[in-house]
């Protein structure tokens, strides 16, 4: 037996009554120091207005501009969205600055989110924006701004309150398809209450260039607040999963929807193994955590937040999953600094290794829907670290989140290009809070941290940024692997290097599974580099983040 | 006596919070309690108080508990052996536990550095007796043959100098990332592709094309790593610095774990090994180890007293630079700093880094075996280790001796080594990096691949040359 210092966390779960008086656990792994400093960064936004916009409240994180340094799109929500521009230089502080003009008037307000993606295959990145009324699809010029192209992809963003969104690109397919997942439909009798509205996929046609015209409805809805697709089988293809808030529905469960190229998307049923969970579900991530191939789920709720793993050995595979968060020590489910003794309100989720120790962590946004007494007022987000055995140990307060917001939507980045994963989160009534990354904490000042690498793809043609492409990362017999996936967490997303920890190695071994299946040859690479890795180059390029001013 | 008495230093720490490397260095001085306590590693007395730049004396005392942990032979109340640990240099577990506490393959094969490291000094080189048998330590890393698909043979090694050599690297990767950042720039500036030359201290890198993106095309590199770091120790130059070399090969040959990579902050448990100790070595003794090898004198150029002798290693040394030798085993290379700093500017995680704890410092220029090194006309310490720190293929179909390994290390091909440091060369034999060439004649025949065309000259000297040129490689001692 290895005698391992990081104990369990033995705290108590709502979902079982069990309460368990312990010392929370330290974590042995670093503990990243992230300094609020928007205001000082030049990023003044909130999130703001009634009921609709309750939830909702995320952006994305993405290089508008080609100098690889991320940008942020930010939902206003009944105020204005915005636009800013990373001025920042490599190491430095954070710095931005909010560009006027960026998005055209229907994109200014009204909006919940925004997805980075390319759609239209230009090299340039875009935008699509949710939004209560009509959804958008913003072409982005290369220069951080961006007008509506509804019209040209013949695609009707309906008057919906949208609260969700994925992409991916089917196999064959040059265009990407997009589902939104929307949420309660104000307009029908008696509600909100059993009152959701039904979801819409829309695949992209045969034409030269992108056709939006036939969606699919897929209902019924039940309040979709994440939706994402993933390849939960390891067959190549992206299904469509779906977590939803039984705040609103009625009959409803979690739900995942079966992509089949030519075929309309059909839901799984009990019969192939899917299993009615019921929660208050609000963000999605997934990461391969056990190295078996298939990804985990963490799915946010009010109380209990969920981390599913894949519990079925049959052949084909059934989508059956089984709750592993008690376990792992990842239920989050109440605060874990303040008096009270109340559940906690999660949003975005999303797996990555904040400390660069080789395994990825889980952030989750956490706050209070706005005034709900039977759960926390304070309920600062969490940052559950993953230690060398698997367990997840809460260090959200000594990271330095513990600060009284109520988070929505999350941007995990690295946004000074330091090798550190950064954060900013879209918090509701209040300033967007933005962290910088600093390194561990360490006897009262910081010391760097494990290495690292930034992974960017290309390919030629459509689907430049290999969504849904793999990548597997090997370094001595450590596997890591990251999926190139735009969807999930709370309305947010980001789209950029992929950031992946090395811990104590100084190089890795880097391969591909490019979109259509193909695996690329091994790249060699040493740690902490941005590495830019182009389809069927013989190898990899590195990038390095200087400015020429 | 418990083999896990580490744990009452209570001192400093529980295990897995050790750090007093951090601001001051605290040392013990290598002097045993009890005659007949059976450990090395000792930590019974509050120690030396040891920061920032290091004066003769403090630096002496160093030194002397680098020596003693470098002759020292560890035993299992120290934390020799690693019975749920690899030889990787990436904490790593074995599947099941040891069958013995030593293993003369895959390790942990020596009680202590000096079993190996010892002609003709202390530090020095190794007889095929003190071969050791590389292998990545990830799978079949309880290999039991020699068979060269699962370890790479190797002969030890000397470090005469070896505080020079990383002194040098460190200057030419900062002149090659330089150069990098400056073409960066005016790719940039100019929104085209620049492409230059990887040129440090007159070796040539290959080049690489920076792009107005800020991408590089490293396809065009040469006997380096693609990030641009000069590495350079371990017959294949794959360590960068006398530090990381010393965390890998405590692990490695002895079971002797450094808190820095295998303490609790990577591997989430104070005993990685499993072995029942703790804190097997501290950051501070693996700084001692560091500065007793740092500082070991460099080799020479003996004068032979023997007229004949003394007459042909001038033609030799003349010779040896006409057929094409000095191409790779340049004559010296140039050293603008002799300021040695642990840890060092370069490493990585896994190795304690410049931004974790104040660095020692100390000039290697207060020792007189520098002092008498020349310098040239900007004023540069000439360092005559005969090589360029470059990595060159060195066999090919037809001479394919040295192409004897079956395993790449590392990200280097099997056919490639970095060129052989040749000061100490007549005090090291046998030669080869598997010491399997008993002569220098063989050794220089064996040379294939880029170094074809010196040995193919060689070979068509007279006899009289040939013998002249061997005369001059004689002379290149390691002084007793």
């Amino acid at each position: 037996m290895w005698r391992v210092l990081s104990a369990a966390s033995a705290v108590s779960v709502f979902a079982t009554g069990l309460s368990v008086a312990t010392e929370p656990s330290k974590s042995l792994a670093d503990i990243p120091s992230l300094v609020e400093q928007a205001a000082e960064a030049g990023v003044q936004h909130s999130y703001t207005g009634p009921w609709e916009y309750y939830v909702g409240g995320g952006g994305a994180a993405f290089d508008c501009n080609g100098d690889r340094f991320p940008d942020m799109a930010l939902a206003g929500g009944a105020g204005p969205s915005q636009v800013f521009v990373n001025q920042g230089s490599a190491g430095g502080s954070l710095k931005f600055e909010a560009k006027t003009g960026a998005l055209p008037a229907s994109a200014l307000k009204q909006v919940t989110g925004f997805y980075p993606l390319d759609f239209n295959n230009d090299g340039h990145q875009d935008l699509i924006a949710l939004r209560i009324g009509e959804n958008l699809l913003l072409e982005g010029n290369g220069e951080c701004a961006f007008k509506k192209a509804n019209r040209n992809y013949a695609f009707d963003g309906g008057s919906e309150w949208t609260t969700a969104f994925s992409a991916t690109f089917e196999a064959g397919e040059v265009h990407p398809t997009l589902a939104f997942g929307n949420y309660v439909d104000r307009s029908a009798p008696g509600s909100p209450w059993g009152t959701c509205h039904d979801n819409y996929l829309f695949r992209p046609g045969k034409g030269e260039s992108a056709s939006f015209d036939k969606p699919q409805v897929l209902s019924p809805g039940y309040c979709a607040l994440s939706l994402t697709f993933t390849d939960w089988s390891r067959s190549g293809r992206a299904d469509l999963r779906i977590t939803n808030d039984r705040q609103y529905y009625r009959g409803g469960q979690e739900q995942m929807w079966r992509m089949e190229p030519g075929r309309p998307a059909r839901g799984f049923r009990r019969g192939d193994g899917w299993q009615r969970v019921l929660i208050w579900g609000m963000g999605i991530s997934e990461a391969d955590l056990d190295g078996d191939g298939f990804p985990e789920y963490a799915l946010t709720s009010m109380g209990d937040t969920k981390l599913q793993t894949l519990d079925s050995d049959d052949d084909p595979l059934r989508p059956t999953y089984r709750d592993i968060a008690f376990e792992k020590g990842a239920t989050a489910h109440r605060p874990y600094t303040g008096e009270e003794l109340k559940p906690s309100t999660g949003w975005h989720a999303e797996f990555a290794d904040f400390n660069n120790d080789g395994r990825v962590d889980l952030y989750i946004a956490k706050g209070n829907v706005e005034a709900m007494p039977d759960f926390a007022a304070f309920d600062p987000d969490n940052l559950l670290l993953m230690q060398a055995d698997g367990q997840f140990v809460e260090s959200g307060d000594k990271a330095g989140l513990a600060i009284p917001t109520r988070g929505r939507g999350a941007l995990v980045t690295d946004f000074n290009m330091d090798g550190m994963l950064d954060l900013a989160v879209v918090n509701r009534g209040g300033p967007t809070t933005l962290f910088q990354n600093t390194g561990a904490r360490y006897e009262g000042r910081t010391r760097p941290m494990g290495n690292w690498l930034g992974i960017e793809l290309r390919q030629k043609g459509g689907n430049r940024d290999a969504i849904g492409a793999t990548i597997s990362i090997k370094t001595g017999n450590h596997v890591q692997t990251r999926k190139k996936q735009i969807g999930g967490g709370h309305a947010s997303d980001h789209l950029g290097f992929e950031h992946i920890g090395l811990g104590v190695a100084e190089r890795a071994t880097v391969r591909v599974k490019w979109p259509d299946g193909t695996w690329s040859h091994q790249y060699r690479v040493f740690a902490n580099n941005f590495v830019v890795i182009e389809r069927q180059a013989k190898s990899a390029r590195y990038w390095y983040p200087t400015r020429s001013k | 006596m418990s083999p896990t008495r580490h744990a009452k230093f209570g001192q400093l720490g529980m295990a897995g919070t050790v750090s007093t490397f951090a601001l001051v260095l605290m040392l013990a001085a290598p002097s045993r309690a009890d005659p007949w306590d059976e450990r090395i590693t000792d930590r019974s007395s509050d120690g030396l108080k040891l920061s920032g730049a290091l004066s003769p004396s403090e630096l002496a005392a160093l030194t002397n508990l680098g020596e003693h942990l470098f002759v020292g032979k560890f035993t299992k109340l120290d934390g020799a052996g690693r019975p749920m640990a690899t030889q990787a240099i990436i904490p790593t577990k074995r599947r099941r536990p040891a069958r013995s506490s030593i293993a003369r393959l895959p390790g942990p094969d020596a009680s202590a550095c000096s079993s190996c490291h010892n002609e003709p000094v202390i530090g020095g080189a190794g007889d095929t007796t003190a071969n050791v048998f590389v292998s990545e330590g990830f799978t079949n890393a309880n290999f039991d043959t020699t068979d060269p698909q699962f370890s790479n043979e190797r002969n030890t090694n000397h470090l005469m100098g070896a505080g020079l050599v990383e002194l040098l690297a460190r200057e030419m990767t900062v002149d090659l990332t330089s150069l990098r950042s400056k073409a960066l720039k005016n790719a940039r500036e100019t929104n085209e592709p620049v492409k230059v030359d990887l040129i440090t201290k007159g070796i040539g890198f290959g080049h690489i094309t920076a792009h107005a993106d800020g991408t590089v095309d490293l396809d065009g590199i040469e006997g380096v790593d693609s990030d641009l770091q000069i590495r350079p120790f371990s017959q294949k130059g794959v360590f960068t610095s006398l530090r990381q070399f010393t965390v890998n090969a405590m692990n490695h040959h002895h079971g002797m774990q450094a808190n820095e990579r295998f303490g609790p902050r990577w591997t989430g448990e104070a005993d990685f090994d499993e072995d029942g100790v703790t804190d097997e070595l501290l950051d501070e003794e693996i700084a001692a180890l560091v500065a007793w090898q740092a500082t070991l004198p460099a080799p020479t150029q003996a004068k032979p007293e023997n007229v004949q002798w003394l007459s042909m290693s001038a033609e030799g040394q003349a010779t040896y630079v006409d057929i094409g030798c000095a191409t790779c085993h340049v004559p010296a290379l140039p050293l603008d700093s002799t300021i040695f700093s642990d840890p060092g500017p370069l490493d990585m995680a896994g190795t304690l880094r410049a931004d974790e704890a104040e660095a020692l410092s100390y000039d290697l220029a207060m020792f007189d075996w520098v002092k008498r090194l020349p310098r040239n006309k900007d004023g540069a310490l000439m360092i005559p280790l005969f090589s360029d720190l470059k990595r060159h293929q060195i066999s090919d179909q037809r001479t394919a001796h040295f192409g004897n390994e079956l395993l790449a290390q590392r990200f280097v091909e099997r056919d490639q080594f970095q060129t052989t440091e040749l000061w100490g060369l007549a005090s090291t034999a046998p030669y080869g990096h598997r010491g399997d060439l008993t002569t220098l004649d063989e050794a220089i025949r064996a040379h294939g691949g880029k170094a074809a065309h010196a040995s193919q000259a060689y070979a068509s000297l007279s006899e009289a040359q040939r013998d002249s040129l061997i005369a001059f490689l004689k002379t290149l001692v390691i002084e007793k």
